[in-house]
């Protein structure tokens, strides 16, 4: 094993519907921006993996369709189809790749086209032998284990609306964000239609279009291609039982969530992640998941998730900035939406995130979700 | 049903951007009946159908170029899985006058002892034609002696 | 400008599942008696619902079945305005509804269901609640149509 960096990182402008690109086509504004940020051609990219679900976009091997545009020509190329964990999977393993010694320069992209079709049925074919007959689909999901949170650890809408609001305000810095609302406030989220009680429409996540890749770079070769790059410190994947009845409490507990994140703590040393870390990028759906987080992640104690929202904790401008990028709250594009949170962390590190730069970012955590209790965390730093 | 076997359907509907590339190429054989490719600055292949880029170089076509409308028959395939649902169905690849890339597509208006490698083919456009790859409708025969160069 | 063109394809995909072991008994079970059977682990003594092959926390092998009825204590709900796509048939489900999760008397784990009230204002985590059951039982979960709350106990 040795260490791996991300050198560079791009993505598309993520919007409700690109008609005018195709998937490859996508999938190759992404990569060759990721590949300029990086200052190589693909020529120089020894492996390519792909994030991405056949469900997602209707069409058998999309890692074949696509491939070509993330300059796969003659290269080992794989997807990686993990549903909304898809990207930090990708991440993860195009940093085993690189880390393992048997690749030097790894291209790693994710993508979808909500707009082309069928992503929520998709996401609806549950198991078929049990509960396909009575699936709620992500937000009934989501709202059924909002109310056990809410029952128990007593955060309000208004204090679950301001993650919203700290979402969409943020993402006014950010030129690729979709959902760019930089005067959205508390009562307009509340105001906004009843998905699933208490999910608002604008809790919730939007469905885009978009794409989003980064470049890893082995130790020895990183240090000479880019000035500061973000070092892989920890990559933690856990998994959980299949059906959501299975998981106790599932915001309350997400067993996943915590013991990935303390898993990567460890191997990192970081005891005090608050003071540690210096900027999350982490998977929200949805805001009262956010608040959940904290609580996972040790951003706060137990029950106090609400009062870390309330004093701006997360705020830009406060101690432990969560989401500068606005999130999954604003842009997702779900084959993209890990891959985001990953390259946006590594831009905090590497200096180039530009109007939602936080200052001084030298250590950065990066989380993935996926249905129903799927966790991924990374952290990156500064130095190895 | 029994014990042993669930059947589960599901209907999904899927609505494709094709693309500038894509598009352009469709309204072509739509509204000119012409089929076009794209040269790569690199390696100079012609690209048929045309596309935005040259998957073997990675960057942008920038010159396109009507290509065919004959072509020359490469391999061809009755099928058997297909014609379960097209019972005349055969498909082919078509090497078109002026590309360096084979068309996949269907042959229409012959017998099957005249099908052999090298045959010349033409294109015969649909008489009502909307933007997608089938306003070709299929791709014929022709007869090389009777003295029309195609 | 070049007019962008968008490529539709409908597609319709069956399958045939086999169910294995733990689903035929209870497909069986259910069928015949409107019985629901989850299986216990010997190791941690989880009932799960529904049943499966191995217990996902211990690894071990599950075979013991256990009875389970079809009462139980709502843990979560959520009512749903606005609905998904139903994957069988493409159409949209009417709303709003309410969706549970339910833990049955005598299972671990919670069943994910339709909940119906007389009287919306009554629905709270921790009321009781029976299953409302269809005619003629195919021996699947869609065999019992809703919950509702349970009146006498």
């Amino acid at each position: 094993m040795r260490h791996a960096a991300i050198i560079g990182t791009g993505q598309t402008k993520h919007t409700k519907a690109h008609d005018d690109m195709n998937q490859a086509e996508l999938v190759r504004q992404a990569a060759t921006r990721a590949l300029s940020d990086a200052g190589i051609t693909f020529r120089e990219v020894d492996a390519v993996v792909l994030a991405n679900m056949e469900l997602f976009e209707g069409r058998a091997l999309p890692e074949m369709w696509v491939g070509a545009g993330a300059g796969g020509y003659l290269k080992p190329a794989i997807k990686i189809a993990t549903g909304g964990t898809s990207g930090t999977s990708a991440a993860i393993a195009g940093y085993h790749q690189c880390a393992s010694g048997l690749f030097d320069i790894v291209l790693v992209v994710g993508w979808e086209k909500h707009s082309e079709g069928a992503t929520q049925t998709g996401m609806a074919m549950v198991d078929p032998l049990w509960d396909r007959n009575v699936a709620s689909g992500a937000v009934g999901n989501f709202a059924l284990s909002i109310s056990q949170y809410v029952a128990e650890r007593g955060v309000t809408p208004a204090q679950a609306a301001q993650v919203a609001v700290k979402a969409r305000r943020n993402a006014a810095k950010n030129p690729y964000a979709h959902l760019q609302m930089p005067d959205l406030t508390v009562e307009q989220v509340l105001r906004s239609p009843m998905l699933a009680d208490p999910v608002h429409r604008l809790d919730m996540c939007p469905q885009s279009d978009g794409a989003c890749a980064l470049v890893y770079a082995a130790q020895g070769i990183a240090e000479k291609l880019c000035a500061r790059p973000a070092w892989v410190r920890a990559a933690v994947t856990r998994h959980d039982q299949p059906y959501i009845g299975d998981l106790d409490r599932r915001l309350v507990t997400m067993r996943t969530l915590r013991d990935a994140a303390r898993a990567a703590y460890h191997q990192v040393g970081i005891v005090e992640p608050r003071k540690q870390i210096d900027v999350a990028e982490i998977y929200e759906p949805v805001s009262y998941a956010e608040l959940a987080w904290y609580e996972a992640l040790g951003f706060c104690a137990e029950g106090k998730a609400g009062e870390l929202i309330d004093e701006g904790v997360t705020e830009m401008n406060g101690e432990l900035p969560v989401n500068p990028s606005g999130g999954v709250l604003s842009s997702n594009p779900v084959g993209a939406s890990g891959v985001l949170r990953v390259a946006e962390a590594a831009m905090q590190v590497m200096g180039r995130a530009g109007a939602h730069q936080i200052a001084d970012a030298r250590v950065a955590l990066a989380t993935g979700y996926g249905v129903y209790a799927w966790s991924d965390v990374m952290i990156l730093g500064a130095d190895t | 049903m029994n014990d042993d076997f669930v059947t589960a359907g599901v209907n999904l509907q899927f609505s494709y951007a094709a693309g500038a590339a894509a598009s352009r190429f469709l309204c072509a054989l739509r509204d000119e009946q012409k089929i076009f490719g794209a040269r790569c600055p690199e390696c100079r292949r012609v690209l048929a159908p045309a596309r935005s880029f040259c998957p073997r170089c990675f960057v942008e076509t920038n010159e396109w170029l009507e290509v065919g409308p004959g072509g020359t028959l490469g391999a061809f395939v009755a099928p058997p899985f297909a014609q379960l649902l097209e019972p005349t169905l055969t498909l082919a690849l078509i090497q078109l006058d002026g590309a360096d890339t084979a068309l996949v597509h269907r042959l229409g208006e012959f017998d099957a002892p005249m099908l052999r490698r090298g045959l010349r083919v033409v294109p015969v456009f649909a008489a009502s034609r909307r933007g997608h790859i089938l306003d070709l409708a299929y791709f014929k025969p022709v007869e090389l002696d009777n003295a029309h160069s195609i | 400008m070049t007019e962008l063109l968008k490529i539709s394809h409908t597609m319709h995909l069956e399958w045939r599942y086999g169910v294995g072991a733990s689903f035929h008994e209870f497909i069986a079970a259910l069928r015949a008696r409107a019985q629901l059977l989850g299986r216990r682990c010997p190791s941690c003594q989880r009932v799960y619902l529904p049943p499966r092959p191995v217990c996902g926390n211990c690894y071990v092998e599950l075979r013991d079945w256990v009875e389970v009825r079809d009462t139980g204590t709502v843990r979560a709900f959520t009512i749903v305005h606005t609905p998904i796509i139903d994957p069988t048939t493409g159409a949209r489900r009417p709303s709003p509804y309410t969706m549970a999760l339910i833990q049955l008397d005598g299972a671990d784990t919670t069943l994910n269901h339709y909940l119906e009230a007389s009287d919306p204002t009554k629905l709270r985590i921790g009321m009781r609640v029976r299953a409302v059951w269809r005619a003629p039982r195919t021996g699947l979960l869609g065999d019992i149509s809703h919950f509702t709350e349970l009146t006498d106990e």
